[in-house]
């Protein structure tokens, strides 16, 4: 017999049966087997199933219904034969439908007028990114000229700030040396001391709000 | 309803489906290199926040990448499916005139979704009824001026099939 499961279960021993069921006669072709064994029951009617099947069903052998080996082929062969073709013209259609879509697309999209207008929508971007640069430019020049302009700024204050400190040292520096006059220094020592002693100096005054000697004392 | 966020307004269905750009077939990806401090990068921040998610919610099918500090200038890139690649500097710009330039160069324009809108609703008659995924209506009975659902309110007596019955059999 043909590979077909079907036929296989009709052969004769393939399916290993209990001899009751043997002795029984599956039916209208002795010798065959029976698809299912006797003890497998199918779908639940009535019964929960955790019941036995009924006493009266003991000895029930069900058999598939009958093939004929030949009728059988040429059906399934009808059947593949009609089942290919139909499958291949729904492929075919489904095929054609996208392609149909997909020309319609390229077509709405490809279209001169659509590119003409991409390419001018780029150009304006372009433009728009050019004047962004030149803007940009101009900016980075400001701030450049503003921190060259700073730059000098603090540099001038520098130097001014010095100036102002070398003059204020200078200025201090002359104080000193017109002070220097007047030092009492070893030599001229003993002519101070006399001068000092021969002009005795009174301080024994006093005065008034605004500064004015109002009453000296003789000095004694 | 949760408020998650520091604009919760930007994940209601009504503010995404205000955005205004929707993007050409022919582009796929979109690029924003922006930086997170400075002012010049002001308006990206600003459109990064309140745009993109629009954008994205009309173009499902664009992908969009977010660049942090990487360039010292913030800019956008599109990527096209030709190859092309349109750079977008937006330096300096606020995030309204950056959706404007954007929307005009690679978004559709107003007729094209128009064309769109129509050509869609020619696909189903809108008086037709039956599943809720092709049709407007299910039943006869949701439709104004007929005869209301059973449902909800009982047929009168002349119309039940149980009391013209009866009739016939008095008769």
């Amino acid at each position: 017999a043909a590979m077909l499961p079907a036929l296989r279960r009709c052969r004769p021993g393939s399916v290993p049966l209990p001899a009751l069921a043997a002795a029984l006669g599956p039916g209208p072709f002795p010798g065959l087997c029976p698809g299912w064994s006797p003890r497998a029951v199918p779908v639940r009617g009535r019964k929960p199933r955790h019941d036995p099947p009924a006493k009266s069903k003991a000895g029930r052998v069900k058999l598939p219904p009958p093939v004929d080996p030949e009728e059988l082929l040429v059906v399934l062969e009808r059947y593949r034969q009609y089942r290919l073709v139909l499958s291949a013209l729904r492929a075919e259609f489904r095929a054609e439908v996208l392609q149909r879509k997909r020309e319609e697309r390229l077509a709405a999209e490809g279209s001169v007028e659509e590119l003409e207008e991409h390419r001018r929508l780029m150009a304006w971007n372009d433009e728009e990114n050019a004047r962004q640069r030149a803007r940009r430019e101009e900016r980075f020049k400001k701030e450049e000229e503003e921190q060259k302009r700073r730059k000098l700024e603090i540099a001038e204050k520098q130097a001014r700030k010095m100036e102002a400190f070398q003059e204020e040292k200078e200025k201090e520096v002359l104080q000193l040396q017109e002070e220097a006059k007047n030092f009492i220094t070893p030599e001229n020592l003993e002519a101070r001391i006399e001068e000092c002693l021969d002009n005795p100096r009174n301080y024994n005054f006093a005065i008034d709000k605004d500064g004015r000697i109002v009453k000296r004392t003789v000095l004694s | 309803m949760a408020m998650k966020g520091r604009f919760p307004v930007r994940r209601t269905l009504q503010y995404l489906s205000q955005g205004e750009v929707v993007f050409k077939s022919s582009v796929k990806v979109m690029t924003v290199n922006y930086n997170t401090a400075g002012e010049l990068s002001e308006g990206a921040r600003k459109f990064v926040f309140f745009n993109i998610p629009q954008i994205q919610y009309k173009n499902p099918r664009v992908q969009i990448m977010l660049f942090r500090n990487m360039t010292p200038s913030p800019f956008l890139r599109f990527y096209l499916d030709n190859g092309e690649q349109v750079l977008v500097d937006v330096e300096d710009k606020t995030n309204k005139e950056i959706t404007e330039h954007i929307k005009k160069i690679l978004g559709k324009s107003k007729e094209m979704l128009e064309k769109e809108e129509r050509e869609r609703k020619k696909l189903s008659h809108p008086s037709t009824f039956g599943p809720k995924k092709y049709h407007l209506r299910e039943c006869m009975c949701e439709i104004e001026g007929q005869v209301p659902c059973p449902s909800v309110v009982p047929l009168p007596k002349e119309m039940r099939g149980k009391y013209k019955a009866a009739m016939k059999n008095e008769a």
